[in-house]
């Protein structure tokens, strides 16, 4: 399974860095969606997604196709190494 | 067979402005230091949206630039900042064990530089609503309120400083303060100028007593609606979209608890004039020692003073003299 990684941050955010340069340590690419350059619906999206009004939120999913759901989706709420490291394990080893 | 134990001269516990100051002096005289961090490298200075009484900066910086200058200064005369926690240090005489969530380390010397955290309100629905409604990080949070309004409590300088911050996106703060505004001059004058704005509205003698929420119709989603509260004993309340909370700061000591360092009343760590604990070779600045000013630039002074005398304890060890502990201050 091809999985791909976004995580949706403000410019502000310190932990949103620690997220970034985590991952970035683990040699793994990452999308970043800004809350402050998105529209009132992403923000929404985002809140329904991860049940809660903070960022940093990090989804690691599979890749599919437009219009197909994945079959896994995995959802880090804050800065939580352990929770993220659980995540993208087999990415880190592939 | 080969000696595995993971040995440095130094472990700093913390990766604030105070850690990362000492780590920029002991690295520089070749100590090889290894800081732990569990939550933010850059500490609350990290999510301080801007720093406008740091010297050095004209026309102040954010607390996040300023993290990662720091950061990026330690980094660069060799200083290895690992996130991880520290459960435990034990005193083993001349060398001190330890335990971290990666495993455990043994260094000539330690220096507790943990910082501080933001006090919780210890009411109803704080929990419950944490992340949905409540929040102590305004940079990170703020942008989920652009068009609503909000309540902050407090009346310190990270109060104010915050409020200020989020008019960026609210449009009206209430702000709950349980006896006076105690922000310095140039932020009260700022607060004034937002309260004459109609942007904010100071309540002062009001205690919080309750963080009321409810789903939206047709939303299986709890988030903040309101804030209960007490003024001259009577009841009051405040219709919000979310609550966030500054006033003040906790000590990050709970992992000291079961060591012999000794901590103030309030859980802050007692040095002695040297920046030395009762521990030898245990070293403490920044935020989370007691009488600590709670400043950045006194955070940073004193982890370069720490580091100074970490050195000092480092060379007469090995000419097998101590440095005495003095007296706890």
């Amino acid at each position: 399974m091809t999985k791909k990684i976004t995580i949706y941050t403000t410019t502000t955010c310190a932990y949103c860095d620690m997220v970034k340069k985590w991952l970035g340590s683990k040699g793994l690419t990452y999308d970043v969606i800004n809350m402050d350059e998105e529209a009132p619906e992403v923000r929404q999206r985002v809140i329904e997604m991860s049940g809660a009004m903070t960022v940093p939120v990090t989804v690691v999913e599979e890749v599919v196709e437009e219009g197909e759901e994945p079959s896994f989706r995995d959802i880090t709420v804050g800065w939580n190494p352990a929770k993220l490291g659980a995540a993208v394990r087999d990415m880190v080893a592939a | 067979m080969a000696d595995t134990k993971e040995m440095h001269d130094l472990v700093i516990i913390g990766a604030g402005p105070s850690a990362l100051a000492a780590a920029v002096y002991t690295t520089r005289e070749d100590l090889d230091t290894v800081l732990y961090e569990k939550g933010v490298v850059g500490g609350l200075a990290a999510i301080t949206d801007w720093v406008d009484n740091y010297p050095g900066f004209i026309k102040g910086i954010s607390g996040l630039d300023l993290a990662q200058q720091l950061q990026g200064q330690a980094e660069r005369f060799g200083a290895d900042i690992r996130l991880g926690e520290v459960t435990a240090i034990t005193d083993e005489g001349k060398q001190k064990r330890i335990e971290t969530t990666d495993g455990t380390v043994w260094a000539k010397a330690v220096l507790i530089s943990t910082g501080s955290d933001y006090k919780k309100l210890g009411v109803p629905g704080e929990q419950e609503y944490y992340g949905r409604g409540v929040h102590y990080c305004a940079t990170c949070d703020g942008a989920f309120y652009r068009d609503k309004k909000l309540v902050v409590v407090g009346g310190g300088n990270s109060a104010v400083q915050e409020a200020l911050f989020l008019l960026k996106f609210a449009t009206h703060i209430d702000l709950l303060v349980r006896s006076e505004v105690k922000a310095s001059e140039v932020l009260q004058h700022e607060l004034d100028k937002r309260v004459e704005e109609g942007k904010i509205t100071i309540h002062l003698g009001v205690t919080t007593d309750e963080i009321v929420g409810e789903a939206a119709e047709g939303s299986t989603f709890k988030k903040v609606t309101k804030v209960l509260a007490t003024k001259n004993g009577e009841k009051v309340e405040f219709v919000t979209d979310g609550v966030f909370v500054f006033i003040g700061l906790l000590p990050n000591t709970g992992f000291l608890k079961d060591t012999e360092i000794k901590l103030d009343e309030l859980g802050f760590v007692l040095t002695d004039k040297n920046l030395q604990t009762n521990v030898p070779g245990v070293f403490c600045s920044g935020d989370v020692r007691s009488g600590a000013t709670m400043q950045i630039a006194s955070a940073v002074g004193e982890g370069a003073t720490a580091a100074l005398k970490i050195r000092e304890f480092i060379e007469l060890q090995e000419r097998n003299q101590v440095t005495p502990v003095g007296e706890l201050v």
